[in-house]
């Protein structure tokens, strides 16, 4: 049985001219760019469009991709970047606290009537503000690899870890407020 | 369960990565590949239409040149062109600046996604090989 090509080789072999190699790489992580860029920017539409352009701009500039890197890294940093640059564009985005997004979803004392915990956890996480959102959601993407998080958002690795607990706790919290209100 | 137990510093980690990711919409799959890995090779490349275009400015000059001016000036402004081509490619310092453009453009290439170029290139070649 042959074993799956790591995302290292699937580069080089874009880079020798095999297109069906990078369309694996798109197999493999379009969900999870697409996870991060709605999470980011909760706007379908522009989610989409953020996706495409974090595919097409690491198609581009593969050359310059570090073969010691980790491709989900790479693409992640990518697509927060591409997020950033639309959240700017929305001029909602400033200075080191991020403004809540203007979203016409309902907040998370709206969605208590979310039956099961995912639904639940969420709207808690949709309710964060916009840093410890990200931080989440890479967390959920990477996991505890908080050096591979600190790369995608270009912060000290501590930095991720405060943002990571504060998050944590704020979870908790409105994960709580949800539980008394549904009761 | 109680809150503390059920959204514990590990129980509310373990909740998060067991997330269920976003579904993508319907066709995003699709539309990055058509614009990365299976884009459609472009008729012509930019150099192709770089000197197309330029020799088709020349060819328009030239005839502009005859309506105008007859014969006598077409004849002139070749000998004067060939006279000046000729004085410049035996110019080692214009040759030299020719050499340094020609590699700085090679090398600049080389930094500026010249590499999906070549995968569309073999994957029409395979294309028409089939």
């Amino acid at each position: 049985m042959r074993a799956e090509p790591s995302d290292g080789d699937l580069v080089t072999m874009t880079l020798r001219g095999n297109s069906e190699a990078f369309a694996t790489l798109v197999e493999r992580y379009d969900r999870a760019v697409y996870h991060l860029a709605y999470r980011t920017l909760h706007d379908v539409e522009e989610a989409r469009d953020a996706t495409q352009e974090a595919f097409f701009k690491a198609f581009r500039s593969l050359r310059t991709f570090k073969p010691e890197a980790k491709f989900s890294t790479w693409i992640f940093a990518i697509t927060y970047h591409a997020c950033c640059d639309r959240l700017s564009r929305r001029k909602h985005y400033s200075g080191d606290e991020l403004p809540e997004r203007a979203d016409p979803t309902p907040g998370p004392e709206q969605r208590v009537i979310a039956l099961d915990e995912a639904s639940r956890l969420r709207a808690a996480i949709d309710a964060l503000p916009e840093k410890y959102r990200t931080v989440v959601t890479l967390f959920h993407l990477q996991g505890r690899q908080y050096e591979e998080i600190a790369t995608v958002l270009g912060l000290p690795m501590g930095t991720v870890k405060t943002h990571l607990f504060r998050a944590k706790e704020q979870l908790r919290r409105l994960l709580g407020e949800m539980e008394v209100t549904e009761s | 369960m109680n809150m503390d137990d059920r959204y514990g510093a590990d129980a509310l980690e373990r909740a998060i990565l067991e997330l269920p990711l976003e579904e993508t919409p319907e066709g995003l799959r699709t539309s990055i590949l058509m614009a990365t890995a299976y884009r459609p090779a472009p008729a012509f490349s930019f150099f192709e239409l770089a000197v197309v275009g330029s020799l088709g400015a020349v060819a328009l000059w030239l005839i502009v040149l005859l309506v105008m001016g007859g014969g006598s000036l077409f004849v002139h402004t070749l000998a004067t062109i060939g006279a000046g081509l000729s004085r410049a490619l035996s110019n080692p310092a214009i040759l030299a600046w020719i050499a340094a453009g020609g590699a700085t453009a090679l090398w600049v290439s080389l930094f500026t996604g010249s590499q999906p170029a070549v995968a569309a290139s073999r994957r029409s070649e395979r294309r028409a090989g089939r």
